[in-house]
């Protein structure tokens, strides 16, 4: 079952179909006071505490972090929200402000909170599904030419680097990838 | 396709939808794993670096046992071995000349490395180079005649050079090298080789980690005799004899020089006591290894005769022995520090022999300890009785200690460096105050892995520069080198040793090795602290459950430990949870046992060898003078009754004596230490498994 998804994809136009620009989500502005904190189990609080202390770059370990880390610590949770609804829980803020703004721990917790109830964040099996769409031929392989492209061109794009970082060594000599591996090589870390 | 029915048109579309949707799941969790990836990189580094000055904390335990040593030597009962007497070399002041005849050393025909002439010309050092390269070993004959003619140089320098920059030349300034040959040669090609036009500063600890420290050390010492003016050396914390003993080099040394290598060895010591310590770039640029203190005064610096303050640990250099007034009766009191360092150069002051705790105990303030190198009465700043105004040769060695071992800190003010063992942390106001005092604007040291090669901190006003790449593991940092010109402005240069090219992968396969490595080195850390941690964790689990919460284990692990790490982030790698979110704490154990199981050896004393068998290998290797491999089971016997009566560790004399009988396989009454050792090793199961 294909995960559900905040953006709706324009019909592309009948004579040269565009990949569309993802559609901005139409939920309500997040309010972070709007989560409430679970406390059943507190000693997840300090767990996270170290990670986030791991991030926390600050000259003085005020146990802060910036905005353009914030995706950044959530994912090394565990979770693998997509960058819309990283900035929709930060609040839409603007470029300039990701390097600047910082979150402390408390402002953290409810925004990381309200990721983890999100629901339907993928199982192995969607993804290989996700996968399949590329597969041509059916027969469990990608071309790791067009997966490239399109992670650099769709969706949440890629830059370069990123997506030869992904790929390095998962192409076979024919330039195709065995997919079901690549997704188990992804989920293992 | 493209005939234009809506039919098609929707199929078209519904088939760029899939395919966004896939290509955002794919994103999505491509960004997991990129970010999980860098969290592991990040704690990975975390427990290399505790480790790592856990461990040089250690050295306090070894050198106070030396002290111990000297302090009972009056308990040696006639019969046993003059422990001492073997330990202490006879004291030879650094700056004496040395009996060395190099000369009588015959260089045979076969030997195809380079044959150096002194004085050393260009066409030597690319000799050296070329040989090295080709992993060649210098002849100790040359060896020596270098260091000799080295240390002749370095006797008419002063502890603080000053250097000027020039409109035509900037001076190259390189941190750490650790013995990396790798790293030299690269910084070489990349810079050019020291020269009139090249001018260099190195920064110290070129030894000890690296296995090519002998020929690190040689090219350094090499292109110093070539272009005195052009190369600067400053002496580093591991520029010294009981660092080497534990840290490789003595032991590479050894290896390589299996004749010469005593006399080569002691020669090294004489040069490198012989060491400047500082190096000033135009009255603006202030370069040591470790750092400074509140109290480093650069005048008073100067004036120092840093080979006297920087002689052998436990005597005087003038050959006085410690005066036997010393004596027990006066036992760790606050006071005594002064009356310590009246009477000899270095010991901390006596003890009661078997009570005390080899650790630095936040509860016993009072005691000072020694540091290795310079044994400095160390005066724990948690005392607050007020002590006389130390006498010179204290203040002299504080200021070559705090210059050696000194680490930045974010915070204010000046504290003891508890974690090293020596020097101090000194806060953004220090630097500031030490700079407008002499009128400085810059400080540039090492002593401090950095993962780019190089970190700024206090406002920019301090540099660390580190010059040995992949120093925990391959990939898990850069190397770099400072240039400066006429301007003062510092310029960086990084650069990365790798073994294959694919740069892009670096960071992954090194998360995945040194990962592992680092686990392996925390766990067995775990295992050294067994007992101790056991009784920890059941203070919380009183009703013997087998069973604590992840934050009391973490506690528990934090207080014995005393590593600074993110414990909870690391729990999974470390101890199993049970259903209900608790640690089964004994899971910590399960992946370690012992390397060669000997039925005499009980898991107690087991315990105790592990954690210590740094020390007593050093231990083993003084006291095995012809460096044979062998001591005598009485000589074995003897040191291990010492070393536990300082532990304060009750280990049954039947025990040792039923260990040292079984150890000695051919009953020839010698043992085999490294055998001894290997005993001790301990092994991780999970690797077995893997492997077999």
């Amino acid at each position: 079952m294909a995960p559900k998804k905040k953006e709706e994809p324009k019909p592309a136009a009948p004579a040269a179909p565009k990949p569309p620009e993802p559609e901005r989500p139409k939920t309500p502005e997040f309010d972070p006071a709007s989560v409430t904190v679970k406390h059943q189990q507190p000693f997840l609080f300090t767990d996270f505490k170290d990670a986030f202390q791991l991030f926390d770059r600050t000259p003085t370990s005020e146990m802060k972090i910036t905005y353009a880390q914030c995706g950044d610590l959530i994912r090394a949770l565990g979770q693998n929200p997509t960058n819309a609804e990283i900035m929709h829980v930060l609040g839409k803020p603007k470029a300039e402000d990701m390097q600047t703004k910082m979150l402390d721990f408390d402002q953290f917790l409810p925004i990381h909170q309200h990721i983890c109830k999100a629901k339907d964040r993928g199982t192995f099996e969607d993804f290989v599904e996700g996968l399949r769409v590329f597969d041509k031929e059916g027969n469990g392989t990608v071309m790791g030419a067009e997966l490239r492209h399109v992670l650099a061109t769709l969706g949440e794009k890629m830059r370069e680097d990123e997506v030869e970082q992904l790929m390095q060594n998962q192409e076979d000599a024919n330039g195709c990838i065995n997919y079901e591996a690549f997704v188990k090589h992804i989920m293992a870390s | 396709m493209g005939c234009g029915t809506s039919v098609a048109t929707e199929t078209q579309g519904k088939r760029v939808e899939r395919a966004m949707k896939a290509a955002v799941l794919i994103q999505r969790w491509y960004r997991r794993y990129m970010a999980r990836l860098e969290m592991r990189r990040r704690y990975t580094w975390n427990i290399f670096q505790s480790i790592e000055y856990a461990g040089e904390q250690d050295q306090l335990q070894l050198s106070s046992f030396f002290s111990f040593m000297l302090d009972n030597f009056t308990q040696l009962n006639g019969n046993g071995p003059d422990l001492i007497s073997q330990l202490l070399d006879p004291v030879v002041d650094p700056w004496l000349d040395r009996e060395i005849c190099y000369s009588l050393i015959l260089v045979p025909e076969s030997y195809s490395g380079p044959r150096l002439s002194f004085p050393l010309s260009v066409s030597d050092t690319n000799a050296l180079l070329a040989a090295f390269k080709e992993q060649q070993t210098l002849h100790a004959r040359y060896v020596l005649q270098l260091l000799y003619e080295t240390k002749k140089l370095l006797k008419q320098m002063p502890n603080i050079i000053h250097l000027s920059t020039s409109y035509t030349k900037e001076i190259t300034i390189c941190g750490d090298l650790h013995g990396r040959l790798d790293d030299l040669l690269l910084i070489f090609y990349k810079n050019g080789l020291p020269s009139a036009e090249t001018p260099y500063v190195f920064n110290g600890d070129f030894v000890d980690r690296g296995k090519k420290s002998v020929e690190v050390v040689i090219l350094l010492f090499a292109y110093l005799l070539l272009y005195p003016d052009n190369m600067h050396l400053n002496r580093g914390n591991h520029e010294d004899y009981i660092m080497n003993l534990r840290y490789g080099f003595t032991k590479e040394v050894m290896q390589k020089y299996k004749t010469h290598g005593q006399e080569i060895l002691q020669l090294f010591q004489d040069v490198f006591s012989l060491l400047p310590v500082a190096t000033v770039i135009d009255g603006k640029i202030l370069i040591v290894h470790g750092g400074i203190s509140d109290q480093t005064n650069l005048d008073f610096l100067s004036s120092i005769e840093r080979h006297k303050v920087s002689g052998n640990k436990l005597r005087l250099t003038d050959g006085s022995r410690p005066s036997s007034s010393r004596s027990h009766n006066s036992v760790a009191s606050t006071s005594s520090s002064s009356s310590s360092s009246s009477s000899s150069s270095s010991l901390c002051s006596p003890r009661t022999p078997s009570c005390i705790s080899p650790r630095p105990c936040p509860s016993s303030p009072s005691i000072p300890y020694s540091i290795n190198v310079l044994q400095v009465p160390f005066l724990d700043s948690l005392t607050s009785v007020p002590l006389p105004s130390p006498p010179q040769n204290e203040q002299e060695w504080k200021q070559i200690v705090d210059v050696l071992w000194s680490d930045p800190k974010i915070q204010e003010g000046c504290s003891p460096n508890t974690f090293r063992g020596g020097g101090c942390y000194f806060g953004p106001d220090v630097t500031q105050r030490l700079l407008l005092q002499h009128g400085l604007q810059l400080l540039i040291r090492s002593h401090e892995c950095k993962q780019e090669g190089y970190e700024l901190c206090h406002g920019g006003q301090v540099i660390t520069i580190f010059s040995a790449s992949n120093y925990y593991e391959e990939g898990s940092n850069r190397g770099a080198y400072i240039k400066v010109g006429r301007e003062l402005v510092p310029r960086f240069y990084q650069y990365q040793v790798s073994r294959t090219t694919r740069k892009l992968t670096l960071t992954q396969r090194y998360v995945r090795a040194a990962e592992g490595s680092a686990l392996r080195a925390l766990k067995e850390k775990l295992f050294a602290h067994r007992s101790e941690l056991m009784c920890g964790f059941q203070e919380y689990d009183q009703n013997y459950t087998g069973r604590v919460s992840v934050s009391e284990w973490a506690l528990v692990l934090e207080a014995v430990l005393r590593l600074d790490l993110p414990w909870r982030t690391l729990r999974p790698h470390l101890a199993r949870l049970t259903p209900d979110g608790s640690v089964e704490y004994q899971s910590c154990f399960e992946d370690m046992g012992p390397g060669i199981p000997l039925p005499q050896v009980t898991s107690n004393l087991a315990e105790t060898l592990f954690r210590y068998r740094t020390d007593i290998e050093i231990i083993f290797n003084i006291i095995d003078k012809d460096h044979s491999g062998l001591i005598s089971i009485e000589e074995f016997r003897h040191t291990w009754r010492l070393f536990s009566a300082h532990l304060g560790v009750a280990i049954d004399d039947s025990a040792i004596d039923d260990l040292a009988r079984s150890i000695d396989f051919n009953k020839d009454g010698s043992i085999d230490f490294t055998e001894f050792l290997e005993a001790f090793r301990v092994v991780h199961k999970l690797d077995r498994q893997q492997e077999g």
